[in-house]
């Protein structure tokens, strides 16, 4: 305690040395809480929705490289038809877009026909699922959920009411015609927020067709589509569904048509991330260590300047554990410090950037404390050395020291 | 008598062996308790070197050094620190008061090591600080006082956890005559209080005022006597 609190004197006397010693722990800190706080964010969006597609059914990809044959919204209709193991198929078309009802915000779009409401686990409370006949022919009309009403509307009573979507410079006004079920907590804490800052987004289902003729995405020409298998039917579903594409398209061979599955696709996620955290780590350890040697060098030059007073406290009694743990006690403070002051800008700087990447950061008490620890493992570690240099001088010759 | 101090036949030798320096050649002294002593010799005699002895700061080449009963001399630094800490007060000629501390921050710091509570530990270093008449300056830092001030600082320092030996080595020697006169008063009362006190000099001016000289030349003891006009 005594210790620390000469630490801290002693830092303050030198602020700007303090600072400029501790510039390489702050980097060093703050490059890992950045990619520490957007990897997590990232990681639970991006891994957030494609549970969300997994959990809404299985994609067939017809592989452009062996063929540049397509599908027709009819054709993939009828593919569902042909399929026993599956409530149906649908296309799937998706985009993220500006949403203004009552209320300005922003969401996920996603295009499908009227099998896409097999995607869903939770049913129709009020309203209708949009029909065939809608998901073929462009129609403005939309399916939300009970939360994305309150969020869009702030209320759940929202069948009928319109609201604009608007992707680019292109708008449409589409018409609420359903309400899928959500729970009493979601709509709860459901509350209408723009921008990209909020950590939940209304999702809107549409037919496909308002995607691709009303706002001129690509995907008429379908070459993906979801088919929805009965539970524990998806390999039986998907291995059909392969059949009748083929038999369809004309097309046959290895990989013409294949499932895409969302576990790979979550493990490449996974592991681009983990190279990019493995290559931010790297430089964020390389600038602590270089930090940890500047704090070392610091340290040095401070015991040398400060011999005298290293005698005079070994006069008065000082042993020689005590005079090590007053150095080392500075500088885990030094490094201590520089670790929160680069926390907090490593926030800042995570806060700032997902404004633009428009997903949320995540703060989390394990990183924290992972901070103070490193942060102060460094101290200790890189104090080390001049500390024992401290501790082991002989007090006559300290106190002589001029 | 309690023997506070006992050297026998001490040697301290540096660089043995080609141009050896004896600094202290085979010196024997006792002193005890409630004493005041002063120790004279010229640049160079040794006394620094038997003042750092004494002090548990260095240990002889030969010879014992019993402090308090205890043999000091084939110690440990820690157990040396711990001797100094609880046996000696220290005054140097220089001061050697920590410039980032306070007065009483200062005064405080013997009585940190020795483990006092922070509570206890503020009011003996305050009591000390009064002694020296500098109840006023305790939140001063060394550099916002004269030398005389620092050097009561130092005083208070090495009376605060009541040692029983006051160790000044040339107390006065940065120091103008008023400030020096002040700082032997001091020293003066805190014997008349009971306290032991070896002071080492190369005034004779101030080693008269004591009670017993002893005289110290090229690492021997020259003389060593009763000072019949101590004024004290
Ligand atoms: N570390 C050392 N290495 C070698 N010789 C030393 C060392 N310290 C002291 N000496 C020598 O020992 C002798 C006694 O020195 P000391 O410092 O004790 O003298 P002093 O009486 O205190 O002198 P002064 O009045 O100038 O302070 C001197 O000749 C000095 O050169
Ligand atoms: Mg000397």
């Amino acid at each position: 305690m005594e210790y620390i609190k000469g630490a801290l004197a002693s830092i303050i006397d030198n602020k700007a040395r303090s600072l400029l010693t501790m510039l390489g722990i702050i980097i060093g800190i703050a490059s890992v809480i950045t990619i520490l706080a957007i990897g997590n964010g990232l990681k639970f969006t991006v891994g957030g929705e494609l549970d969300d597609m997994q959990s809404g059914g299985v994609t067939m990809v017809i592989n452009p490289k062996k063929t540049d044959k397509f599908l027709t919204g009819n054709e993939v209709r009828a593919i569902g038809e042909q399929i026993p193991e599956a409530y149906g198929a649908s296309p799937s078309v998706s985009a993220y877009m500006d949403i203004t009802g009552r209320y300005k915000t922003s969401g996920s779009i996603r295009g499908g026909n009227e099998n896409a409401i097999y995607g869903q686990t939770e049913s129709i409370v009020s309203g209708r699922f949009y029909n065939s006949d809608e998901s073929e022919s462009g129609s403005a009309v939309a399916v939300l959920t009970q939360e994305g009403a309150v969020m869009i509307f702030g209320t759940t009573d929202a069948v009928g009411k319109t609201f604009e979507l608007q992707y680019g410079s292109q708008s449409r006004e589409v018409m609420v015609v359903g309400l899928l079920r959500s729970t009493e907590e979601q709509i709860k804490n459901a509350y209408p927020r723009s921008g990209v800052e909020s950590y939940n987004y209304p999702t809107v289902y549409v037919p496909y067709t308002l995607l691709t003729q009303g706002f001129g995405m690509p995907g008429e020409n379908i070459t993906s589509y979801q088919i929805f298998p009965h539970p524990g039917e998806q390999d039986p579903a998907s291995l059909r569904a392969r059949r009748v594409t083929e038999n369809i398209l004309g097309i046959r061979g290895e990989g013409a048509v294949s499932v895409q599955s969302y576990a790979s696709m979550l493990a490449t996620f996974d592991r681009i991330l983990n190279i990019v955290t493995y290559v931010v780590a790297f430089i964020a350890a390389i600038s602590l260590i270089v930090g940890g040697i500047g704090v070392m060098n610091i340290m040095t030059v401070s015991v040398t300047e400060r011999t005298r007073e290293i005698g005079i406290r070994k006069a008065l009694g000082a042993r020689t554990d005590s005079i090590l743990a007053q150095f080392l006690a500075e500088s885990a403070m030094i490094t201590l410090i520089g670790g929160i002051i680069g926390m907090l800008a490593g926030y800042g700087l995570t806060f700032i950037v997902s404004h633009f990447m428009s997903f949320p950061p995540r703060v989390e008490i394990a990183d924290v404390l992972m901070v103070v620890l490193i942060s102060t493992s460094i101290g200790l570690f890189f104090g080390i050395y001049p500390a024992l240099r401290a501790a082991k001088m002989d007090p006559i010759e300290a106190l002589r020291y001029e | 008598m309690e023997k506070l101090v006992d050297v026998i036949d001490v040697c301290k030798i540096y660089n043995p062996g080609e141009n050896e320096v004896r600094a202290l050649d085979h010196v024997s002294l006792s002193i005890n308790a409630g004493e005041f002593v002063a120790i004279i010799g010229q640049s160079g005699s040794g006394k620094s070197t038997l003042m750092n002895m004494l002090g548990c700061l260095d240990t002889p080449t030969s010879g014992t050094y019993m402090l308090h009963g205890m043999d000091v001399s084939h110690m440990t630094d820690n157990e040396q620190s711990d001797v100094r800490n609880r046996e000696i007060g220290f005054i140097f000629q220089g001061f050697n008061l920590i410039q980032s501390l306070t007065a009483l921050e200062n005064v405080e710091l013997p009585l940190v090591y020795r483990g006092v509570p922070r509570k206890e530990r503020t009011q003996l270093a305050q009591k000390a600080l009064q002694v020296v008449g500098l109840g006023n300056r305790m939140d001063h830092r060394p550099q916002e006082m004269s030398g005389g001030q620092q050097q009561r600082v130092a005083i208070a320092r090495a009376i605060a956890q009541a040692p029983p030996i006051l160790l000044a080595d040339e107390p006065t020697g940065n120091l103008d005559s008023g400030s020096s006169r002040e700082i032997i008063e001091i020293i003066k009362k805190l014997y008349r209080e009971g306290r032991t006190v070896i002071l080492i000099t190369h005034d004779p001016g101030i080693a008269k005022q004591a009670k017993r000289i002893v005289t110290i030349s090229d690492g021997r003891i020259k003389s060593d006597i009763i000072n019949p006009d101590a004024d004290v």
